[in-house]
């Protein structure tokens, strides 16, 4: 501020000396008006009227120094003053620009800021309008979870007590044809014909029996019985079960398995029967014989830095036809088989998919790319019992 | 030796009637029969069996119920019984301790050869 205050002064002595050298010109005089709008825009009213006191001064000194000749000597007095004065107007008038200016701005500023505030709150209710409508979306997803659980469970408390209603109802008529057939067996007839029908009766008891009983296992589960177990340990037993199967069929087993697998808890029996069940589906789609594939891989948590397992994957792939268009969407449904009459319940895969189910897992079915079919499931590390 | 007694008890007459027709002439035993859970106590008081064939699910009383009284009655207290029942699953028994345990348990339709040879094993000798 000294060093603006000493320029302006200088640029006012400056004016005042090139007034003397050019004998007082008119024209010289308003150049007093650059150091005083300077110092009033820059600095305000005070400074603006020392300056143009200053100038006025300056300018009295340069005209007593040039000599003048005047008629009295209130001339030069009465010159100075009205000097004084305009330029004490100018900054007046400036000085009061300057100030609406200001305050101008500064209406500027606060409402820019009462601005930014708003805007600042208006961004913290959105996000919370958001955090809020993010929850209702969870919510929603869960209550829809739930309920398809509750349906599910629902439906699955009814096929059980029908199941086991159809049970009671059947059974006991098998049980009497069953004797029945047995007594005739246990006579040994000569007569081939009457012999190859008792036989055949008897299968058919067998069958029918064996229908009610895979249903009574799908509808109404047994208990889990969970152990610790090592899953390549389960699908070798699985493997032995249907190795006659596999040598008949001259089918290749490949395992491709992961190094170590985490343990999992599971119903040994249960997991073998699910394995079991795919096996036989798999060879039943490979009548000339072709690959069997067994994967294992660890899954990890998704999303997260660490690397805790979450669970094993494990693939079971064939080299057989694959599965067709129209019965994708059939596959786990009970009652649903591709096989001939009296080849299948139609039960086995819908019994693989809740085993998983009521395991807390999953099991997805799909098309190669290099043909045959895929089937992958997804056993958790921590157990979710899902009956 | 005497003839060794069986009592078949179920409310389903062609099963009593048909397991009894095979016991007899195929295994040599004595068969009684009775389709009235309610009179079963009696009707095992009246025959002393060697070993009871008892269906589980019945009108009014039960397999479970049976076997109780079966059980409180000084005379049959310790005559062997076999359970035959509709469902594979152990389920049914829930809620029964006469029917959890060491109880033997046969799924109908009941195999001739698998009864003759569980009859054989628990039969009293």
């Amino acid at each position: 501020m000294p060093i603006i205050v000493g320029l302006l002064v200088a640029l006012v002595f400056v004016v005042g000396w090139i007034e003397y050298l050019t004998g007082f010109e008119i024209s010289v005089s308003f150049l007093y008006f650059i150091p005083i709008i300077i110092s009033t825009w820059v600095a305000g009213r005070s400074l603006g009227n020392m300056v143009a006191l200053a100038s006025a001064g300056v300018w009295l000194g340069a005209d007593l120094l040039t000599g003048h000749a005047y008629g009295h000597w209130f001339v030069p007095l009465w010159n100075t003053l009205m000097l004084a004065g305009s330029f004490l107007v100018v900054v007046a008038l400036l000085a009061s620009l300057r100030e609406a200016n200001e305050g101008l701005e500064q209406t500027v500023a606060r409402r820019n800021q009462s601005l930014q505030a708003e805007n600042a709150q208006r961004r913290q209710v959105e996000e919370e309008l958001r955090h809020s409508l993010d929850d209702v979306r969870q919510t929603h997803a869960e209550l829809q979870r739930t309920q398809v659980q509750l349906i599910e469970s629902a439906k699955m408390e009814s096929l059980g007590r029908l199941a086991t209603g159809v049970a009671h109802e059947m059974k006991n008529p098998l049980m009497t044809l069953s004797l029945g057939t047995d007594y005739f067996l246990l006579r040994k007839t000569e007569n081939q014909e009457e012999a190859r029908l008792v036989q055949d009766m008897k299968e058919a008891v067998h069958r029918a029996s064996n229908v009610i009983n895979v249903l009574l296992d799908y509808a109404r589960p047994r208990p889990l019985q969970r152990t610790s177990e090592d899953i390549h340990s389960v699908i070798e037993n699985s493997l032995t079960l249907v190795r006659h199967q596999l040598t008949k069929q001259h089918v290749t087993v490949v395992r491709e398995f992961d190094t170590i697998p985490p343990p999992l808890s599971l119903d040994r029996t249960r997991i073998e029967q699910v394995f079991v069940n795919l096996f036989l589906n798999a060879l039943q789609a490979m009548p000339p014989g072709g690959t069997l594939t067994v994967r294992t891989f660890t899954s990890h948590l998704s999303g997260s830095d660490s690397d805790a397992p979450a669970g094993v994957i494990v693939e079971v792939d064939d080299t057989g036809h694959g599965i067709m268009p129209q019965d994708a969407d059939k596959l786990f449904e009970p009652f649903f088989t591709t096989k001939a009459p009296g080849q299948g319940t139609g039960l086995g895969l819908a019994i693989v998919r809740r085993i998983m189910e009521i395991h807390g897992g999953s099991i997805r079915l799909s098309n190669r790319n290099q043909g045959g079919a895929r089937a992958t499931l997804q056993f958790n590390i921590e157990p979710k019992d899902q009956q | 030796m005497s003839t060794q007694r069986i009592l078949v008890v179920d409310d389903e007459p062609s099963v009593t009637r048909n397991l009894k027709l095979t016991l007899e002439t195929s295994g040599g035993y004595e068969v009684f029969t009775e389709n009235d859970a309610g009179n079963a106590l009696a009707a095992a008081r009246a025959s002393l069996p060697d070993l009871i064939l008892l269906d589980v699910i019945m009108p009014g009383l039960d397999g479970g119920d049976v076997a109780s009284k079966l059980r409180a009655d000084p005379l049959l207290r310790d005559t062997p019984i076999i359970f035959l029942t509709a469902l594979v699953s152990n389920k049914e028994t829930d809620g029964h301790e006469m029917l959890t345990g060491t109880n033997t348990f046969l799924a109908k339709p009941v195999d001739i050869g698998e009864l003759k040879k569980t009859v054989g094993e628990h039969i009293r000798r």
